[in-house]
């Protein structure tokens, strides 16, 4: 049965699931294993378009036959047929509705990760739907209460951002991972999730929303008794300073090359821009308090 | 019982009655009376340590270790000094059982001492004028602090003589390497800790994935204990004995209707 044509067997699934004269209800029962074995054959025979059609009328057959469960399994395999095909629209698409019928399940988690795969599919493609993906994928977690698997989804939707050059929203993003690890006392997480947070503010060349920042960030005492916060304040103090060596030296420190990846990199191009601008700045801007409090 | 036990044994019975033995008592008790005899053989003593720890100090390879060993000869040189103005007094005063000659004898041994003290080497490098010193040794208060090198602080005292120097260099650069070797070790270490501290999150995560597992293998478990009780049953039932003895008096009547057939025929 599994060595005959596949389109023979998807035209015969057809014709059991197809609404006529003489069939007065489609037979999914038997229909649906035969769309089952069309698309295996099709995705061996590398013809992907019309395997991915396959797994979507066998998705559709489970659903009638009440197994969300399979019929989400199905929807993810057309999925990851229509990435091979680059259709993004569709992947979107088969992923939602994948993810959908995980949560039918009462499976929040293969739901977050079916939304996780959507995303990273489309990283390169259409990086401003991959992070709205990712962040479905957290809120999903975050209502299960399961944070912990939410912080690699974190991570990888704030390096989006970096490399889309959204530094205030990767900024927010790691704030966000600090926030989850606090919840789930991962207090190691917490302090990297902080330090990375400032070392993109400095990056986007924002001292003032890092020094802010970093404020904020001290009112925790995890963070603030932590080598990550005596890290940051150093950092800090040397762009204060404007000196450029020490700068360097910080970020090839060791607690720097404990971060992710991408942040290393935007820490060991640091200091972006003139320092001795940004200090000219800090400057003035202390003097023009003092003005303020002039009264004479 | 051994030999050798048997000697171990009457050494000790012996140790243990020595006290009772009067010949020896008395012998000991001479040297105990004279207080001189035994004062002299301390000195003695410690003459003969500073001398072995000078040797050693002179073959050490280190020289953290010689400087140590050195500056303890002359902690001990200056301890026996003190002790010498004793024992003269108590050379001078008369015991009894002891003939003059002795005594003048006595009196030339501690004058000895002195020579024999600072004889000691102990790697100070300036001579010494010891006869300068030993007069004032006497009337000097025994609570003064002595210097190792009589108070000669002139220009050559201070010079860094070449020794000293490669010592000194040689100090800062086993410092040097020193530093580089606990940075790296701080690095690693840095590593280490931040390794060990995703690993612990890495934990934390899995722990309620395997609760959740636990629960689902126990209720697996239950559900086939239940499964498993119910085809025993029907099992059972299907096979009871007395459903086997039925088929069995059937085959045989199937059987014994078949052979009466076949001999109805055969005929």
């Amino acid at each position: 049965m599994s060595s005959s044509d596949p389109s023979k067997l998807i035209s015969k699934a057809d014709n059991l699931t197809k609404l006529s004269l003489t069939r007065w209800s489609a037979d999914w029962k038997t229909a649906t294993p035969l769309y089952e074995q069309a698309a295996n054959g099709f995705r061996v025979s590398k013809d992907y378009e019309n395997a991915k059609l396959s797994f979507e009328k066998a998705s559709k057959g489970q659903e009638m036959l009440s197994s969300p469960w399979d019929a989400a399994k199905h929807m993810e395999s057309a999925a990851a047929l229509a990435k091979e095909l680059r259709n993004w629209t569709e992947v979107i698409d088969f992923y939602r509705r994948a993810s959908e019928l995980y949560m039918q399940c009462d499976r929040p988690q293969p739901a977050s990760d079916s939304l996780a795969k959507a995303a990273r599919a489309l990283e390169d493609a259409l990086p401003d739907d991959a992070v709205q993906l990712y962040t479905d994928a957290c809120v999903i977690l975050e209502d299960d209460g399961k944070e912990q698997m939410a912080f690699d989804l974190y991570r990888a939707a704030a390096s989006i951002y970096v490399k889309l050059e959204k530094y205030t929203d990767a900024a927010t993003f790691l704030l966000r991972l600090g926030l989850a690890a606090d919840k789930c006392n991962a207090r190691n997480s917490q302090c990297k999730a902080y330090l990375s947070a400032i070392i993109v503010y400095l990056y986007a060349h924002d001292l003032q929303q890092a020094e802010k920042c970093y404020n904020d960030c001290s009112q925790i005492d995890a963070f603030l008794s932590s080598d990550q916060s005596r890290c940051a304040s150093k950092l800090l103090s040397a762009y204060r300073e404007g000196d450029v060596e020490e700068i360097n030296r910080v970020a090839h420190s060791s607690t720097i090359s404990n971060l992710d990846n991408v942040i290393i990199k935007l820490a060991r191009k640091l200091p972006t821009g003139d320092v001795a601008e940004i200090k000219g700045d800090a400057d003035k801007g202390v003097e023009e308090a003092l003005d303020e409090n002039d009264l004479t | 019982m051994s030999v050798i036990d048997i000697l171990t044994r009457v050494d000790v019975i012996c140790k243990k009655y020595d006290k009772y033995d009067v010949g020896k008592q008395r012998d000991q008790n001479v040297s105990g009376d004279d207080a001189f005899a035994r004062a002299y053989a301390a000195v003695e003593a410690d003459i003969e340590a500073a001398l072995e720890k000078a040797e050693l100090s002179s073959k050490e390879k280190s020289k953290a270790s010689a400087v140590a060993v050195n500056a303890e000869i002359r902690r001990t040189k200056a301890r026996l000094l003190e002790e010498v103005p004793k024992l003269q007094r108590l050379a001078v005063k008369k015991v009894k059982g002891i003939s003059t000659e002795e005594m003048a004898a006595r009196n030339d041994l501690v004058l000895a001492l002195p020579d024999r003290i600072q004889a000691i080497p102990d790697g100070t490098a300036a001579p010494k004028q010891t006869g300068g010193w030993m007069s004032s040794a006497p009337s000097a208060s025994r609570t003064a602090i002595k210097f190792d090198s009589d108070g000669r602080f002139d220009d050559e005292y201070f010079q860094e003589s070449e020794q000293s120097s490669q010592f000194r260099q040689e100090y800062e650069m086993r410092r040097i390497k020193q530093d580089q070797g606990l940075e790296m070790i701080s690095e690693g270490l840095d590593t280490l800790k931040n390794m060990a501290h995703d690993m612990n999150e890495e934990l934390d995560r899995q722990v309620p994935l395997m609760d959740e597992i636990d629960t689902k293998v126990d209720k697996a478990a239950s559900d086939l204990k239940n499964t498993n009780v119910r085809l025993k049953d029907t099992v059972t039932q299907l096979r009871s004995s007395r459903n086997f003895c039925i088929d069995i008096i059937l085959l045989c009547i199937v059987l014994g209707i078949a052979a009466y057939l076949y001999n109805v025929l055969k005929k």
